[in-house]
């Protein structure tokens, strides 16, 4: 039965009943978790993201593992007493909540945990156990990115207590709508047709490109994606494009790192959630640029990657290896986004989205003429 | 220029005007190290003489605090030293305590404590300095019906020692020695540059030594001695022609009188035979320069002949010179150290390091008491020819090799470059009949990459035998922790359980016993493993027999 938030407490009891069956005859339980890592991850471009393979990872119980599993069934118990009264918490706070309970009952003394670290591991045990991820167990990471702006979207959520909110984006003037780690209770529609929607890498460009008027001109969404996008952008785009049925196109720096972690992860997902890409994944966001035959086109400013720059060596390096071994990238749909990758691999070369702003100095409005003239050409991959 | 010189006289000082001034250089730079250098001259003496003459060695030692000194911030100090050696005859005594470079051992190139003969005459030199008063000796030997006793006071200008207020006496033993200084210092006991540090330390390498001694705030202790045998100080070999100047080269010529070159060399050296003499013959050397006398050639000659036998492959120089204390006796000794958990004791077999030959032991132990704090280093006791060697350690070779060994791979905690932490002590000794220090007042030996290497091997070897102690130890604590784990977290995983599955109490009782059956087969998987550590630690103890115990 695959797990969704209605069914997780009747999984955790057919679990926990499980355990405590074998327990009983003496007998050492296993528990299975779904192997979360490239090697086990599968691409189908007609279903549009990773999905995981066969292989599990299985924990048996033995005076090693009794300490954590022990932890598990604790925490679980916090998680499920959540669920049944809808709160919600942080990892953090979860932390303190932990504390709060051994604080009362000494013989839970053994589980203490000594920092958050250990405590979230054992939140993230309980979600491979469970398969599940953690905003289905009611633990929630602070919203980040996804600013949203339009002059034609309305949003509609559904609350905890059934009341719905209406948000008309072009009400909100200059002020974004920011979306929930949780877009499942969202529902949307357009005040008039909309054409496109813009996911842009710098949360600072997407400011600027508002600010210049571009949801003024454009019957568009425009959002900022601030960097690799959190579970809330990654579902929101999701949303748009299931429920909205427009083009999404994403906007970034031509280098192997925006590439590979911020639009793959926002096209495909990721291999460390393939349990959930299925419903944090918008497989019909197109790469807009920077194209690397945009460098030439508009005679951008780019210049070489830093040899003594970690991060960059390090995505250079995944690159070789995503080449050679991420299903993604050998799937013969993306063979254009290939292309790029190796392109980047064989020049040692990168230029930013902020580039588009050399074009014509004079001009605030050129960035936006080049988008909007890339989008129209069909001048993406 | 010739008028300038003539107004600077250039006047020569005696060897003994050179040192008074500078007894910094011989270990008397601080107020505490003047106390344990003169300790450890007169422990020194007692020990090599007793050697000598095949006496098993008991020596008393006294230190005592009498009244403030005449130095800023200084006691005014008492230190006896009283041996049952062979006793020095009335000529000597003035020449042993009151003139330097007066030595038995100069240069001979054997294993004894003593080299040049400076430190017992620097002590005295001390003494007379802070106290006015020069060494109180009383010595009898077997030949003299009574014991002379007088007072040693070095003649400065004339580096001569001179006999004060001597009288014989009657001397309840039949041989030995009592030295007694006066001397402004401070008594420092504890810490690694403490009286009781370097006492430890001595009996340690000394296994046959009966050492009684008394110093301030302790009762008198007695430290029995665990062998009964005298270690052979072996024969002086001849010296190496590759360990030599030039210079030395022909002063050693002179030794020899009139002989054939040919005569000199071989007798005069070691590892030169008459194959050498044919092969150097053959690299070109004129055969009549091997047929002339010794005393006849010129310095042109010695230097092409020296040149030559530098030029030879020679055979290294014999390991015979050098002394051991066998792993025998230091693994009685160490236990002289006070409680010791477990320990390890390697004797390296002599060696040859930058052309001398050398020998490597070294004793590792685990005190028993643990609450020494875990996170200061452990306690490391150097030693070169069998003394105690206690400032200065960053510098020493003994210590590079330790920092140089992976001590965590045998269990005991170690940060990056440096000495491993905990209670431990690793004791070093180094037994070279040419030992070479960093300074006069051998504080330090000067270690070449070679030298550090051997000590490195030894230590190893040492740190490998330890890890079965250490190994069993941590498998008894993986059984505690695994039974304490199973104790702890049963109850509470299957409480959670049932509450989660709102289970009845009797499937808590039964998965309750379930568990502890799984885990219990657990703990047996351990404890198997905990014997196979101590069976296998047995089976070692049985092969090395003696050297290595388990207390």
């Amino acid at each position: 039965m695959p797990t969704t938030e209605q069914n997780i407490p009747k999984i955790s009891k057919e679990l926990c009943n499980r355990l405590l069956q074998d327990l009983e005859r003496a007998k050492r339980p296993v528990l299975y978790a779904t192997k979360c890592s490239l090697d086990n991850s599968i691409y189908n471009h007609k279903v549009g993201y990773l999905t995981p393979g066969s292989k599990k990872v299985a924990t048996e119980l033995n005076v090693s593992s009794v300490k954590k599993m022990s932890r598990a069934i604790f925490m679980l118990e916090i998680l499920l007493r959540n669920i049944d009264t809808g709160a919600v918490n942080t990892k953090r706070e979860l932390y303190y909540i932990s504390k709060g309970y051994i604080k009362h009952d000494s013989t839970m003394k053994p589980l203490d945990f000594a920092d958050q670290n250990e405590s979230d591991e054992i939140i993230d045990f309980i979600c491979e156990m469970l398969e599940c991820y953690r905003e289905e167990v009611n633990c929630y990471a602070n919203d980040r990115g996804g600013q949203t702006y339009s002059q034609q979207l309305v949003v509609t959520e559904t609350l905890p207590d059934g009341d719905q909110a209406v948000v008309d984006l072009s009400k909100l003037g200059t002020t974004p709508f920011q979306p929930k780690n949780r877009p499942q209770n969202l529902s949307l529609s357009a005040r008039k047709k909309i054409d496109f929607c813009l996911i842009v890498e710098s949360e600072g460009t997407a400011n600027t490109l508002v600010a210049n008027g571009f949801t003024k001109r454009h019957n568009c969404i425009l959002m900022g994606a601030q960097g690799v996008p959190s579970n809330a952008v990654r579902g929101w785009c999701k949303l748009i494009q299931d429920q909205l049925r427009v083009p999404l196109y994403f906007f970034g720096d031509l280098d192997a790192y925006t590439m590979q972690n911020i639009y793959r992860t926002l096209k495909a997902g990721s291999a460390a959630s393939l349990i959930r890409n299925s419903d944090y994944s918008a497989p019909d966001v197109r790469f807009l640029g920077v194209l690397p035959e945009d460098i030439k086109k508009y005679d951008l400013n780019d210049y070489p990657v830093k040899e003594n720059d970690a991060q960059e060596v390090r995505a250079l390096k995944k690159a070789t290896d995503a080449l050679k071994n991420d299903p993604f990238f050998q799937d013969k749909k993306n063979k254009g986004l290939a292309q790029i990758l190796r392109w980047l691999l064989e020049n040692k070369r990168r230029c930013e989205q902020q580039a588009y702003f050399t074009v014509d100095p004079r001009d605030v409005t050129m960035p936006e003429k080049i988008i909007v003239e890339k989008i129209r050409r069909g001048d993406y991959v | 220029m010739a008028k300038q010189a003539s107004n600077n006289k250039i006047t020569t000082s005696s060897t003994a005007e050179y040192f008074s001034k500078n007894l910094q250089q011989v270990g008397f730079s601080s107020q505490t190290k003047a106390v344990l250098t003169t300790l450890k001259e007169a422990v020194d003496n007692a020990l090599d003489a007793c050697e000598e003459h095949g006496i098993l060695p008991e020596v008393s030692v006294v230190i005592q605090k009498v009244g403030s000194g005449s130095l800023k911030n200084s006691d005014q100090v008492r230190i006896r030293v009283e041996d049952n050696g062979p006793g020095i005859a009335t000529e000597d005594v003035p020449k042993v305590f009151g003139e330097y470079l007066a030595s038995s051992k100069f240069g001979r190139g054997r294993c004894s404590r003593g080299q040049q003969g400076i430190g017992i005459s620097a002590a005295t030199t001390w003494a007379q300095l802070t106290s006015a008063v020069g060494a109180k000796v009383i010595s009898r030997t077997q030949s003299m019906r009574k014991a002379l006793s007088c007072t040693v006071e070095v003649d400065i200008k004339n580096n001569k020692g001179i006999l004060k207020e001597k009288e014989m006496i009657d001397w309840d033993r039949p041989h030995g020695t009592s030295v007694e200084f006066l001397v402004d210092g401070r008594i420092q006991l504890n810490g690694e540059a403490g009286l009781l540090n370097y006492l430890n330390g001595t009996t340690l390498v000394n296994p046959h030594l009966k050492l009684h001694y008394q110093v301030p705030e302790m009762e008198k202790q007695t430290i029995d001695r665990v062998s009964q045998d005298i270690p052979a100080v072996p024969e002086a070999v001849e010296p190496h022609p590759h360990t030599m100047k030039l210079g030395e080269f022909i002063a050693h010529s002179h030794l020899f009188g009139r002989v054939k070159v040919e005569g000199w060399l071989k007798k005069g050296f070691s590892r030169i035979h008459e194959g050498v003499l044919t092969d150097l013959v053959k690299s070109g050397l004129p055969r009549s320069l091997l047929d002339k006398q010794v005393d006849s050639l010129k310095e042109a000659e010695f230097k092409q002949l020296f040149v030559a036998i530098q030029n030879e492959k020679l055979m290294a120089p014999s390991t015979k010179s050098v002394l051991s204390i066998g792993e025998e006796s230091m693994a009685k000794s160490i236990k002289r150290l006070g409680a010791v958990d477990f320990f390890a004791v390697v004797s390296r077999k002599p060696t040859i390091c930058d052309f001398k030959p050398v020998q490597i032991e070294v004793a590792v132990a685990r005190l028993e008491d643990k609450h020494i704090e875990s996170e200061s280093s452990v306690q490391v006791l150097r030693f070169a020819n069998r003394v105690p060697l206690q400032f200065d350690k960053s510098a020493c070779a003994i210590v590079h090799a330790i920092e140089s060994v992976n001590w965590r791979s045998y269990g005991i905690t170690q940060p990056k470059n440096s000495l491993p932490q905990g209670p431990y002590i690793i004791a070093v000794s180094v037994v070279s009949p040419f030992i070479k220090f960093k300074n006069a007042s051998k504080e330090t030996i000067d270690g070449s990459d070679e030298l550090v290497e051997e000590i490195r091997r030894a230590l190893i070897q040492a740190g490998q035998k330890l890890s079965k102690h250490i190994r069993r130890e941590v498998k008894a604590n993986e059984l505690e922790e695994k039974i304490r784990h199973i104790e702890q977290f049963g109850p509470i995983l299957v409480q959670g359980l049932c509450r989660i599955t709102e289970a009845p109490e009797a499937r808590k009782k039964r998965a309750e016993e379930g568990l502890l059956k799984l885990l219990g087969r657990d703990a047996h998987v351990t404890q198997q493993e905990l014997e196979d550590a101590h069976a296998k630690l047995e089976a070692h103890l049985k092969t090395t027999d003696l050297t290595e115990a388990n207390i």
